[in-house]
């Protein structure tokens, strides 16, 4: 295959495929939580860090995952310590970090191609520091996730249930957001952060239109995250399209496709 | 296991929200092997009791011991088998088979990264034989009937080899029949396996004959440990009017 001569494509490659295992991993747990919309603001708060680091100067992955592991953090916080409804709190910080985001790169004079390329990914953007940061965060993301999907499962399935049964339910959803937010931050590269909420949520939909227990809905969401990357890095490279809006077509193909061949 | 000690030791316990008293000055205790149904009018207090016996609600005030421990410094909570009122209402796209679920007993005492154990895999098929869900272990929770769900539902809390089983109204959404038949089951496995159980109902009338002890929860606890005679039960109907609310209950339900 031509486009694997180039190294960024190599790269661009494996950051990719790690980024779907982590995206469709975590993403069964939030979307079976009836928590999906936390992709989204996460995304948006990592802009945030993006912003700083674009002004700044830094690396804007390491502040992305920063500010997105803190955002997480505060969205928990909301939501257990004060009677605020879920998706109140998801939308306010959503608006809210893209509200200090645009402000930041404004006064910065960063509204520029850089920006854009974090909005909704690109496959050129992804470099070699990048895929050692993504390798190490994501092996780490990796084995919670694994070490943890007893529980989180359990949680997801009933949530008191788990509670009084000896699961540590606030440890372990205060884990599983930190463990989002860093997925997210890690994703902005490849997919952007307009679009990485779509690879969390949609393989997991499409999975559940097969109606197979846990294992086997874990295994269908990660084949197809893992096709949607790979089908839609290809696309962005063939069309020079951001590869972020490519993933999502790919992805969202695979969902209506998994709806209508299991219409009831 | 100290058979003697209380299970549950519940002592002046007291719960309100803002200026009103869901539960007031109530106190007992439950031991090992009981079998024991709490009934009430809805909105009396006894989900907030069994809430607060589960420590997902805190008391305002008074002092409740699981196992002789003060309730948060209880550990073992997968001693606890608890069913929630609304477990048969599953979520049907919830991609969960029956072994799925009733796995998710065994949960807190599995250690992180470890494979099921030879244990936990026999727990897991010991609970769904007992329950008499073995053959539809395959099967996916959101596809089966009401009845069916309730006894995945207490093979999952089995499956932890509780010492107690506390069940929230477990009938909602079960067809007469299978009540019946969930009625033998809960009994049996107090007999056999001497399990105790508790549970909030409104079908006292199906099942008078078998109850040791009945609990009336109406901000208040009236502990009747001859059920036999609950209609004639002279403070508790004059307290709280008993014998109104169960034909209330009943006409309305059924």
């Amino acid at each position: 295959m031509d486009m694997l001569a180039y190294d960024f494509m190599q790269r661009a490659f494996l950051a990719g495929i790690i980024i779907a295992i982590l995206a469709s991993i975590s993403g069964t747990f939030i979307v079976l939580k009836r928590y999906s919309l936390i992709s989204e603001t996460l995304a948006h708060s990592a802009l945030v860090g993006v912003a700083v680091g674009l002004v700044a100067g830094y690396n804007p992955l390491w502040i992305a995952v920063i500010v997105s592991v803190l955002s997480a953090w505060l969205i928990e916080y909301l939501r257990t310590s004060f009677s605020l409804y879920s998706d109140a709190v998801l939308a306010i910080l959503l608006s809210g970090s893209l509200a200090i985001a645009v402000i930041i790169v404004s006064i910065g004079g960063a509204f520029n191609n850089s920006l854009f390329s974090y909005l909704f990914g690109s496959i050129l953007s992804v470099s070699y520091e990048d895929v050692i940061v993504i390798s190490i965060f994501g092996s780490i993301c990796l084995a919670i996730l694994l070490a943890f999907s007893k529980e989180f499962y359990f949680i997801a399935y009933d949530e008191e249930v788990a509670q009084t049964s000896g699961v540590r339910v606030k440890l372990l959803n205060f884990l599983l957001v930190s463990v989002v937010a860093v997925i997210i931050a890690l994703s902005i590269r490849v997919v952007g952060s307009l679009l990485i909420g779509a690879l969390m949520v949609i393989p997991t939909v499409a999975a559940l239109q097969y109606k197979q227990g846990f294992m086997k809905t874990i295994l269908i969401s990660l084949v197809f995250a893992i096709l949607s990357v790979v089908a839609g890095i290809t696309l962005s490279f063939y069309f020079s399209l951001p590869s972020g809006a490519t993933i999502v077509i790919s992805v969202l193909m695979i969902f209506i496709v998994s709806l209508v061949i299991n219409r009831r | 296991m100290n058979l003697k000690l209380p299970i549950f030791d519940v002592n002046n316990l007291n719960f309100s929200v803002g200026n009103q008293n869901i539960l007031t000055d109530i106190s007992f205790k439950i031991f090992h092997a009981e079998y024991i149904a709490i009934i009430g009018p809805n909105g009396g207090g006894k989900t907030t009791l069994i809430r607060i016996l589960l420590g997902l609600d805190k008391p305002s005030s008074g002092e409740v011991k699981i196992f002789g421990k003060k309730i948060r410094n209880f550990r073992d909570w997968y001693k606890i088998g608890y069913v929630p009122q609304r477990a048969t209402l599953v979520d049907a796209n919830f991609p969960a088979t029956v072994e799925d679920v009733v796995k998710m007993g065994r949960t807190s005492q599995r250690g992180l990264f470890t494979k099921e154990s030879s244990e936990d895999r026999a727990l897991v098929i010991d609970a769904m034989n007992k329950m008499d869900v073995y053959n539809l272990k395959d099967k996916m929770v959101g596809t089966l009937s009401g009845g069916q769900r309730q006894r995945v539902m207490i093979a999952r809390a089995l499956s932890s080899k509780p010492e107690i089983l506390i069940l929230d109204e477990p009938n909602t959404g079960v067809d007469m029949a299978s009540q019946k038949r969930f009625y033998a089951l809960l009994k049996q496995l107090n007999t056999e396996e001497k399990i105790t159980v508790v549970f909030i109902t409104h079908d006292i009338g199906v099942i008078a004959d078998d109850i040791a002890r009945l609990f009336t929860i109406n901000e208040k606890a009236i502990i009747c440990n001859d059920p036999k005679k609950v209609m004639s039960c002279d403070d508790m109907s004059e307290l709280y009017g008993i014998d109104a609310h169960l034909i209330h209950n009943h006409r309305h339900e059924h």
